[in-house]
């Protein structure tokens, strides 16, 4: 799991593909999720991510990530068609109007978090950061913290599963198959996980400091970051996923 | 107590870690798992614990099989100190920490019993409970966390890396603490070390692993005098048994010297005998 958000080399076109360029894409297939309400639209959506995972090297990944959306959705799912009343009665409590929204949230959550997870499959944290600061001119302290956020995650992740491995070796029964008995024996590890990232926030501002942090400004950066066919063809392709999104009904 | 018979692990998506692993180790002993880092070490003690389970064959703890029971259910018979304290340590003071440990393995029910435990080993390593653990310096909060390890007076004790961080007197203090429960109270020790001086200072058995195999098994000054086993496993002999080697015959017998100061008298000798 820790390894989902991790950068994969390789010479594809996303790969090539402008960072800022590759956010933009991303962006565009959110804001056209959540355009449009036609389910079969959202459908296409998800299509279009898989495919995208193809044109990465990276169906695998993308699949691994799918599958683990898979569960959430499926709670999403079951909670939105019992708490949604409106429409015809179909089943018990449950609603046609309740399926359909509870389907289009679910198909949503889906098309959007896979682009957003794909594109940290094809672009390195640091040119993430470089292009924004370059290209967008986002001050690279918001640059930092943005990209030190994401690379905290598989961390984080690393952290929490060693942290569950040491509670259960004391007896904490985190190798229960009650989820519920796993939910609440959760709140103690916030602890160790709070302290630590809290260390290591301070450790990172210090190697941060030490290397010049403050020194650097928009010009520090020696990669540049160009636009070439390939961006051009991914800026047509949003504009006609938001704009598809928007007409179909 | 300890039996690993060809046991093999593979981490989901990754070759082989290790492989055919077997070995008895039996109660009371005090081994040392040695090799570089990736040779399967804490791969191999996680499997003895159950925190993994073996892809082939079959380990056991205590007649147990570890593929077969829980975890949290063997943690009062097997205890396991982390290389990192922190990822442990999650209650507001150093008291509530070891009670933490011994609720979960004994219950609530069982607080004057707890109490009585805590007690105990608050005043056998110094603490008056009421420390922040957070607080501490690294070798305090490493024996918090040995503290509260030792809270159900486990039968085997795994350390993987218990001295890292620390300094010599930090370092001293823990491993004479575990060498008396070793040797008073008969606890099995594993442990997982980089420090060969501390292997030898401590330890009575060695398993040499490489690659996710056991590359050798026996005591520990032996292990440490096979000069082609140490290359093999890219371990570096403690000073004084490489002092010993040095030397060459006659030193070698004499690599038992506690300090270095025997060896140079011994090499005195030798020349006046020149």
């Amino acid at each position: 799991m820790t390894d989902l958000f991790q950068y994969v080399p390789g010479n594809s076109p996303l790969h090539r593909m402008n960072p800022v360029t590759k956010i933009a894409l991303t962006l565009s297939v959110c804001v056209a999720a959540f355009l449009t309400d036609n389910l079969f639209v959202l459908l296409a959506l998800i299509l279009f991510d898989l495919m995208i995972g193809v044109a990465a090297g990276a169906f695998r990944k993308a699949l691994a990530i799918f599958r683990g959306l898979f569960k959430v959705s499926l709670f999403l799912f079951v909670l939105q068609a019992l708490f949604v009343r409106r429409g015809n009665r179909l089943l018990w409590i449950v609603t046609d109007e309740g399926l359909s929204t509870a389907a289009g949230v679910v198909l949503r959550l889906l098309a959007v978090c896979l682009p957003l997870a794909l594109v940290l499959t094809v672009t390195r944290v640091s040119d993430i950061a470089g292009a924004l600061v370059q290209v967008l001119h986002v001050p690279y302290a918001y640059a930092f913290t943005l990209t030190t956020a994401i690379r905290f995650i598989p961390q984080f992740m690393e952290e929490m599963s060693g942290i569950m491995e040491a509670q259960t070796a004391r007896g904490v029964e985190f190798d229960t198959k009650n989820i519920f008995k796993k939910l609440g024996l959760i709140l103690p590890l916030c602890v160790p996980l709070l302290i630590s990232s809290i260390r290591r926030t301070g450790a990172t501002a210090t190697a941060a400091e030490v290397r010049g942090f403050n020194l650097r400004t928009r010009a520090s950066g020696y990669k540049k970051y160009g636009f070439g066919l390939v961006d051009l063809a991914a800026v047509l392709i949003s504009a006609a996923l938001i704009t598809g999104a928007a007409l179909i009904p | 107590m300890i039996r690993a018979e060809n046991v093999s692990y593979s981490y989901p998506g990754n070759a082989q870690t290790v492989a055919g692993l077997s070995f008895h180790i039996e109660k009371g002993e005090f081994a040392a798992i040695l090799g570089e880092n990736g040779a399967g070490k804490t791969t191999t003690v996680k499997l003895i614990d159950g925190l993994l389970k073996p892809t082939e064959g079959k380990m056991t703890v205590n007649g147990l099989d570890t593929a077969k029971s829980r975890v949290s259910e063997r943690a009062a018979q097997v205890g396991f100190l982390f290389q990192n304290p922190d990822r442990q340590i999650c209650r507001n003071t150093v008291r509530e920490e070891i009670a933490f440990g011994l609720r979960a393995v004994w219950g609530r029910r069982e607080e004057d019993k707890i109490r009585t435990r805590t007690d105990e080993l608050l005043e056998r390593f110094g603490f008056t409970g009421d420390e922040d653990p957070f607080a501490l310096s690294r070798g305090q909060r490493q024996q918090v966390a040995l503290a509260s390890t030792l809270a159900p007076s486990p039968a085997v004790l795994i350390l993987d890396e218990p001295t890292t961080g620390l300094d010599y007197r930090e370092c001293t203090r823990i491993m004479d603490f575990i060498r008396q429960l070793n040797e008073e109270e008969g606890t099995t020790v594993v442990m997982v070390c980089h420090d060969m001086e501390v292997v030898l200072d401590y330890a009575r058995r060695a398993l040499v692993m490489a690659g996710g195999r056991l590359l050798a098994d026996g005591p520990v000054r032996e292990i440490f005098r096979d000069e082609a086993l140490m290359k093999k496993a890219s371990l570096l002999p403690p000073q004084i048994i490489r002092i010993a080697g040095e030397l060459g015959e006659g030193f070698r017998e004499a690599d038992d010297a506690e300090t270095l100061s025997s060896l140079v008298a011994a090499k005195a000798e030798r020349r006046r005998g020149a």
